[in-house]
């Protein structure tokens, strides 16, 4: 096993998930939620955003809309559609299925295990 | 001098750098490239695009006046290159299928436990929370730890700073997190910028740094004793002071300063992805694997040459094998020679600091000896360039080598030898005024102690009085120097001589020594010299040490105790007087020849009681006290008569008659005498007619001995008649 492709699988698993969340609490554009997940401690490269919204937004999840501003060209801002909405309740019964699973798992093998930097910053938005 | 050019970026002119327009044509041909199978490529392009458009613009409002290179490239950065997107599964398998092989190496990642410093819970640097994660505990009880330890040993937070720079942070274990490089701040400087890149570095404010720096220096002039009930640590007056300064030369000096914009990104905090760790790890695996193969092959040359030498040396000798026993022998000789240069070389620099730390500890002492002006200007001189300059040219050389910077060799070097230089003839200058000092010594005359009572039959000789002083402990303590006052150290320059006495009554008296750049000086000197002797009982008090101050300086000030003792008194040192540790400056007393009659006196050991007889000092046991150091404690006797070796009631002799070897040396002849010896000693003391009616037990003994002995010839057990022999005495006794 390799430790990197692992935790980059963890990782990439959940980042749907993360987006959707920041996206939920209303209209934003993509470098505030570079910025909302890095004060969460969760720090990806913008060009892996990008993607994965036009993805979401192929999938009918996500719609955006142009807003103009005062620096530079006008902005996309993304906003949940309601299939998103059902989309994230679906993802969200899944993750914390999942991570009480976990937790219930690691701390019977280990009472003190230490916070693995995934589990801290996941579970706060 | 680069061109630039303008271009419409969506929408938006932009002016740009022609190498940084191809930068970035490069960049959105590789990401296009990348997104070639993705659904809805344009649009992501587009995106990214137009998010770049929006930085362009971002910077040219701050002021820039174009875009150059180095915003290209921070831009990149942050964005990723396609190869730092993680969304291709293929990809990623292709990826570990690469890396399979070396996943036996990076095993060690997976282990399980490792100790971080918590980036999310952090006071200062997230240390004490990262140690408390590991051990399992709350990180409020590590804290109050280290405060407490911090507040009584002052250690504690050298331990801090210890860890925190040896501990990863737990950013640099989450993917995407900021790594930083320490580089010098020249945007935030006051010097040189250490305490800005420091603060930087560690995310802190520039000024923890800098009062750091400065908290020493100001320690220097305010001396933290007692601020009331709060009992600042002596370790940082003195450890830390002049360490400050030295340790911001050499990170001034090894450090870079952040000159570009990528250097900067750097310093405050780099985008690092596990990609990017990942390949700045293997680039140092590789490093130090290159590194390892060069060491090799010079090795291997070295040993080829040198192996050859031998080899041809060693043909004559031994020629069926002997080039492969040369080879063999060629290495082992290299491999030992450098084992010795390395020891010899670690040896020098580890005693080089220890010069260092020692001469900065007696600095403080200086006072005491040199005079103002001209001698105290060579003492700082001496030690700046003579003792510190090698120092911070050692430490600075051995971090360069590591971090393999090459500029500003030459100029350093040259630096760093002529400061040198200039140090060397402080040190000479210094020495040369010093010893004039130190030229002539004083008319020495013994000086009589008034005794209350000097017909006692035993003097013991102490230093140590009923009212004790409690010093309190320090951090570094000088032995030499006994105590230290304000205005003046005690020097604990005492000797002691044992003489008979030509009457029958004890007689103290005093030799004072010292220095001076002309007789007369030394003789106002001694006068100064205040050395206090008097008698309790049987008693001697004698002062703890030569008290001096800064005005007299230290001139080898010493005193001789001389104590005649009458034949048949008895006399004992205190282990505390004497004890050989002189402090001296150039030539010792002894090469100077006291001009007062001192005939050799007896060799003595502390706490020892003696006895003195007609013919010189003898311990209680009957040895005498010249021979006394040698043979008590050798196990191996080599006389005229042969060689004897003693262990536990074991003693082998080797003389003419071959080797003798004797197991139960204990009951035999040499003891007995020794008994004998001592007893006689006591019976001297006491009285006659305890002599007397002891012979007559003694005849006794005889007449029953031969009896026993006749009857026990069948079972002749040699050594246990004589231990019937003399335990009877030694009861009598």
């Amino acid at each position: 096993m390799n430790i990197d492709n692992t935790a980059s699988q963890m990782r990439k698993g959940v980042l749907e998930f993360c987006i959707l969340s920041v996206i939920k609490q209303g209209e934003v554009y993509p470098s505030d939620i570079i910025e909302k997940m890095k004060t969460a401690n969760l720090n990806i490269f913008e060009g892996t955003l990008y993607p994965l919204l036009t993805r979401l937004k192929n999938a009918e999840f996500l719609t955006y809309r142009w807003i103009e501003s005062n620096s530079g060209p006008p902005r996309k801002y993304f906003s949940l559609t309601e299939k998103g909405g059902l989309f994230y309740k679906e993802l969200e019964a899944t993750w914390n299925e999942l991570a009480n699973a976990v937790k219930a798992l690691s701390d019977a093998e280990q009472q003190f295990s230490s916070n693995t930097p995934d589990d801290t910053s996941l579970q706060q938005p | 001098m680069k061109q630039v050019i303008n271009i419409n970026f969506h929408g938006q002119v932009v002016p740009i750098e022609v190498s940084a327009f191809d930068l970035l044509k490069n960049y959105t041909a590789a990401l296009s490239n990348h997104f070639n199978n993705e659904e809805g490529k344009d649009e992501i392009i587009n995106d990214i695009e137009s998010r770049i458009g929006e930085l362009f613009q971002e910077r040219l409002k701050k002021g820039a006046t174009c875009i150059t290179d180095d915003d290209v490239n921070a831009i990149i950065k942050s964005m990723g290159r396609p190869e730092d997107f993680e969304i291709d599964n293929e990809k990623a398998t292709t990826a570990e299928k690469n890396n399979s092989q070396q996943q036996n190496n990076t095993n060690s990642h997976a282990n399980p436990k490792r100790m971080y410093r918590n980036e999310n819970d952090k006071v200062i640097g997230g240390v004490c929370s990262g140690v408390a994660n590991y051990f399992g505990i709350d990180p409020v009880m590590v804290r109050v730890l280290f405060v407490l330890v911090a507040l009584f040993f002052g250690t504690g937070i050298l331990a801090y700073l210890i860890l925190w720079i040896a501990v990863p942070s737990t950013a640099s274990n989450i993917i995407g997190g900021t790594r930083k490089k320490l580089f010098r701040d020249p945007d935030d400087k006051i010097i040189a910028g250490i305490g800005g890149g420091l603060g930087n570095y560690f995310g802190i404010n520039p000024w923890i740094p800098r009062a750091l720096f400065l908290l020493p220096f100001l320690s220097f002039v305010f001396r933290f004793r007692n601020l009331g009930f709060i009992d600042f640590p002596d370790f940082i007056n003195f450890s830390f002071s002049p360490g400050s300064l030295i340790v911001y030369i050499i990170i001034w000096l090894v450090i870079p300063e952040a000159s570009n914009t990528a250097e900067k990104l750097e310093m405050k905090g780099e985008k690092v992805d596990m990609n990017s760790i990942k390949n700045s790890v293997m680039e140092e695996m590789k490093g130090v694997q290159k590194k390892a193969e060069k060491f090799g092959e010079e090795a291997a040359s070295f040993a080829a040459e040198k192996s050859q030498q031998m080899s041809a040396e060693f043909k004559g000798v031994v020629k069926r094998n002997g080039l492969t026993l040369g080879d063999i022998i060629g290495k082992l000789l290299k491999i030992f020679s450098y084992f010795i240069i390395g020891v010899v070389c670690f040896s020098l620099v580890v005693s080089l600091f220890a010069i260092a730390i020692v001469s900065i500890g007696i600095f403080p002492y200086k006072d005491y000896v040199f005079t103002d002006g001209w001698q105290n200007a060579f003492a700082w001189g001496t030690l700046l360039f003579f003792i510190a300059i090698p120092v911070i040219g050692v430490i600075t050389f051995i971090i360069r080598r590591l971090a393999k910077m090459k500029s500003n060799r030459k100029v350093l070097r040259a630096t760093f030898i002529s400061l040198w230089v200039i140090g060397w003839v402080c040190f000479i200058c210094m020495i040369a005024l010093v010893s004039r000092d130190f030229k002539s010594s004083n008319n020495l005359f013994e000086q009589e102690v008034a005794l209350q009572n000097p017909g006692v039959s035993k003097l013991f000789i102490t230093n140590r009085t009923n009212s004790t002083k409690f010093l309190r402990n320090q951090w570094l303590r000088f032995e030499p120097f006994a105590g230290i006052d304000d205005d003046s150290v005690n020097v604990n320059n005492i000797d002691v001589k044992i003489m008979k006495s030509t009457t029958d009554s004890f007689k103290v008296t005093l030799v004072k020594m010292v220095r001076g750049s002309n007789r007369r000086w030394a003789d106002t000197l001694a006068n100064k010299i205040e050395f206090n002797v008097y008698q309790q009982d049987s008693i001697l008090v004698a002062d703890k040490g030569i008290s001096i101050n800064k005005k007299d300086k230290f001139r080898n000030q010493k005193v001789l105790i001389i104590v005649y003792v009458p034949v048949g008194k008895q006399i004992k040192i205190d282990r505390g007087i004497g004890n050989g540790f002189n402090i001296n400056l150039g030539d010792s007393w002894d090469n100077d020849r006291y001009n007062i009659d001192v005939e050799e006196e007896s060799s003595w050991e502390h706490n020892v009681d003696y006895i003195m007889k007609a013919d010189g000092l003898y311990t209680l046991n009957g040895v005498k006290a010249t021979e006394s150091n040698n043979d008590r404690h050798s196990r191996v006797k080599i006389g005229p008569n042969g060689i004897e070796v003693r262990e536990g009631n074991k003693r082998v002799i080797i003389d003419d008659d071959g080797v003798d070897v004797d197991d139960n040396y204990r009951y035999d002849t040499q003891q007995p005498t020794d008994k004998i010896d001592s007893l006689k000693i006591k019976l001297d003391t006491e009285k006659a007619r305890v002599k007397d009616s002891l012979q007559k037990e003694k005849e006794k003994l005889d007449k029953q001995l031969e009896k026993f002995s006749t009857n026990k010839t069948t079972t002749n057990n040699h050594s246990s008649s004589k231990m019937l022999f003399i335990n009877p005495v030694a009861v009598y006794l």
